[in-house]
């Protein structure tokens, strides 16, 4: 009998077992050589905010994890004290931004070509990102054939601005999380002259109270500039009325309207209800229990 | 309870009293706590890693948790069918089952829950359903029927358990120090005073009347889940009747696989008799004919239009990818239940256990199809998305959760059996005194039996 109670415990304990197996397992697989990766990038929005941001993260086999609140000194040119632009702690996301201050204004100015150094805290490892100053110019045309979005890439040199050719860009309307293209076309370059001229083939675009809609051009990761991004707003879009009559909106009850008191007063008398009579059993079964202090 | 009406109060309570889990319940039992943890590794994972882990993207973004969670939803209703529509039907047969049923919906609703939270790729904003909840949302509403329906269950299940609750305390040796701790923890103010009696009596009556609307809204809720999204194969005004009905017929098969189970196991013979099964499989019959004729309903009528939207969702279910799964789920979940349920042999246990089986499992394959292929059938076309958008099958994870959760809601049951009396102890002595008293009076008025008075 014993040894029939003892048997049953070591079925129970199986699953635990084979639970520190394949814990083991995992942690093999863990111990794949890992590699730090440090990323800068440079972002110069709308000619007026420039900002750099930094990437942390750990690279095993083909997983990247981030790396949170590693301590990095970011400089301008030269690591030094007088150069630093900040010192930043990287988020959960393994990422880390700063602006670059007034104070390193003339160091900016000097020269067309810049270089942004990563310093990581207590180490002598160093991230170097080069970047050309270049900043974006944004306009509208509307012709008898069409509207179109005029956008020109400028690069500072020798104390002037000059076209940049041959600079790749998104350029279209900024919708929730990206960029619908102007046309057809997913991206556009620059001609000789710095310019590009992109039909506009999105009518009747949804556009807010007034019929606004954000015309956007963006350069991503390019070798020589970063990031660079120019918006504009523009009266393109159709104008959305709210019907006040509760069937013309789209389906009952849409986001963009409050919910009507009718479905509240409705909804809510139906939670009370129904919870009141829980209320009311829960104080039966308090009830119940007292009857058992009572005397008869 | 044909053959207990002859039974002694002791032999019933004696019958009755929860059992030890022999070397086939320790097994059962192992099997199904490595099943679940499993599960809560893979979870583990999933928290770490994120939804990346699933193969869940941006068309299936409903895969196999939600099929599950539909399933748990249904299989949950049957609380309400046996407990309380029969009790306020004063169906008198059903008593024995009323406890299965309601331990099946309680720990059916539950993982119906933690599997919603399973599918949330943020679950620590759950919170955040119940602070910005827009209560214009069917989601919104699923959340406050599921509360409500697993506190309403719960008490279902309290309730009827405070007469057995005092008898189970008296049995301090059979049922060890830390159980007999519990029971007089949950039921030791039971003194089966009148008083006591009729409070109790009409708070069931009342939980009786109020789950019925709230297991209805609870189904009905779900399914709009699907048909107020404008989708092939959602987009259809008959889906909270059409849910209800296969909800009735999953749960039911439920009951029936359980009856057979505890029976056997437990060697209740005396308590669920070939009765119970022969009432249970003509419920079952029409159950399954009703939710076949739902399903024609929804396959036909589009079917014969074959409206350009639907028509490639359709040839998958029929012809297409999904066909096997498609046929499994209406042939084995339904019709081979009917045929032989049809049939008084077909009615015995052991056959009616395997329409049983056959009509659960059918009935989860049943769900994976109402939710995943309508999802790989958007209106726009998929264009220039990788191939894997095209399929969905679930990654080990998936499986390894859902698995998981299965496993745990048979595990609930599985302790719920081992702590508390499966079938009403006293309840069932009630019954049996109320029959024996019956047949007296019967005997008593029969003029056959009477003897003729001599006159002085």
């Amino acid at each position: 009998m014993k040894k029939m109670k003892r048997n049953k415990y070591i079925l129970l304990l199986l699953p635990f077992l084979c639970l520190m197996i394949s814990g083991k397992a995992a942690a093999q697989e863990d111990s794949v050589v890992a590699k730090e990766l440090v990323r800068l990038k440079y972002f110069n929005d709308n000619n007026s905010v420039q900002y750099l941001l930094l990437e942390n993260s750990l690279k095993t086999g083909k997983k990247i994890e981030p790396l949170k609140d590693k301590i990095f000194q970011v400089y301008l040119d030269s690591n030094k004290a007088e150069n630093l632009i900040a010192e930043v702690k990287t988020d959960k996301t393994g990422k880390a931004k700063t602006f670059l201050p007034v104070s390193l204004k003339t160091i900016w100015e000097e020269t067309h070509l810049h270089k942004f150094i990563a310093v990581p805290a207590g180490k002598e490892d160093i991230t170097e990102l080069e970047i050309a100053k270049a900043k974006m110019l944004i306009d509208t045309a509307s012709e008898q054939e069409g509207r179109s979005i005029i956008v020109q890439v400028q690069k500072y040199e020798n104390g002037e601005w000059l076209p940049a050719n041959e600079v790749e860009m998104r350029v279209g309307v900024h919708r929730l999380g990206g960029i619908l293209s102007a046309n057809e076309d997913a991206t556009f370059t620059t001609d000789s002259s710095g310019i590009i001229k992109v039909d506009f083939k999105r009518d009747s675009l949804p556009g807010g109270q007034k019929g606004n809609i954000v015309l956007i051009a963006k350069v991503e990761d390019n070798d020589q500039y970063g990031n660079l991004m120019i918006e504009k707003t523009v009266p393109w879009g159709v104008a959305l009325k709210q019907g006040s009559n509760f069937f013309s909106q789209r389906s009952l009850w849409s986001t963009r309207f409050k919910t009507p008191v009718w479905l509240l007063f409705l909804a809510y008398s139906i939670i009370i209800g129904v919870w009141g009579t829980i209320f009311y059993l829960v104080i039966q079964l308090i009830k119940i229990k007292k009857l058992a202090k009572s005397p008869d | 309870m044909e053959n207990s009406s002859s039974l002694s109060s002791e032999q019933i309570t004696w019958d009755l009293l929860p059992q030890k889990f022999g070397k086939r319940g320790m097994i059962w039992t192992g099997l199904l706590i490595f099943l679940c943890l499993i599960g809560a590794f893979a979870y583990y994972r999933q928290l770490r890693n994120g939804l990346a882990v699933t193969n869940m993207g941006d068309y299936v973004s409903w895969g196999i948790y939600i099929s599950n969670f539909v399933f748990f939803v249904a299989i949950s209703l049957v609380g309400s069918l046996i407990t309380a529509i029969f009790r306020l039907a004063n169906v008198k047969w059903a008593t024995p089952l009323t406890r299965i049923a309601e331990i099946i919906a309680v720990s059916a609703i539950v993982f119906a829950s933690l599997i919603i939270i399973v599918d949330m790729g943020r679950p620590e904003r759950m919170l955040n359903l119940f602070i910005h909840g827009r209560i214009q949302s069917p989601i919104m509403w699923d959340v406050i029927v599921i509360s409500t329906y697993f506190v309403i269950s719960l008490l279902l299940l309290y309730f009827p358990l405070l007469p057995d609750l005092k008898i189970l305390i008296k049995f301090k040796e059979k049922s060890g120090k830390a159980l007999n701790r519990l029971y007089r923890f949950q039921g030791s103010f039971w003194k089966g005073t009148v008083q006591q009696f009729k409070i109790s009596e009409r708070a069931i009556t009342i939980l009786c009347i109020a789950i019925v609307p709230v297991a209805f809204s609870i189904h009905t809720v779900t399914s709009w889940l699907f048909a107020t999204t404008y989708r092939a194969g959602w987009d259809s005004t008959n889906f909270g009747a059409y849910f209800i009905s296969g909800a009735f017929l999953v749960g039911a098969g439920g009951v029936v696989v359980a009856m057979y189970v505890f029976r056997r196991n437990y060697r209740l013979e005396k308590y669920i008799t070939e009765m119970h099964f022969e009432k249970m499989g003509r419920i079952v019959v029409m159950l399954s004919l009703l939710y076949l004729y739902f399903n024609i309903n929804e396959y036909m009528v589009p079917a014969f239009k074959m409206k350009k939207s639907e028509e490639a969702h359709l040839a998958g279910l029929l012809t297409g990818d999904y066909a096997l799964m498609f046929w499994f789920a209406i042939v084995v979940g339904m019709i081979i239940p009917i045929i032989t349920l049809l049939f008084k042999k077909g009615r015995k246990p052991l056959p009616m256990f395997i329409a049983g089986i056959m009509i659960v499992v059918g009935a989860w394959f049943k769900r994976y199809l109402i939710v995943t292929p309508t999802l790989l059938h958007p209106f726009l076309p998929m264009q220039d998305v990788p191939a894997s958008y095209h399929q969905y099958f679930p990654s080990w994870e998936e499986w390894a959760i859902t698995i998981g959760s299965l496993a745990g809601a048979l595990l609930v049951i599985t302790f719920f059996v081992r702590i508390y009396p499966i079938i009403p102890i006293q309840e069932t002595i009630t019954e049996q005194h109320a029959e024996a008293m019956a047949k007296q009076e019967e005997i008593s008025n029969d003029p056959a039996t009477q003897r003729p008075v001599e006159i002085a």
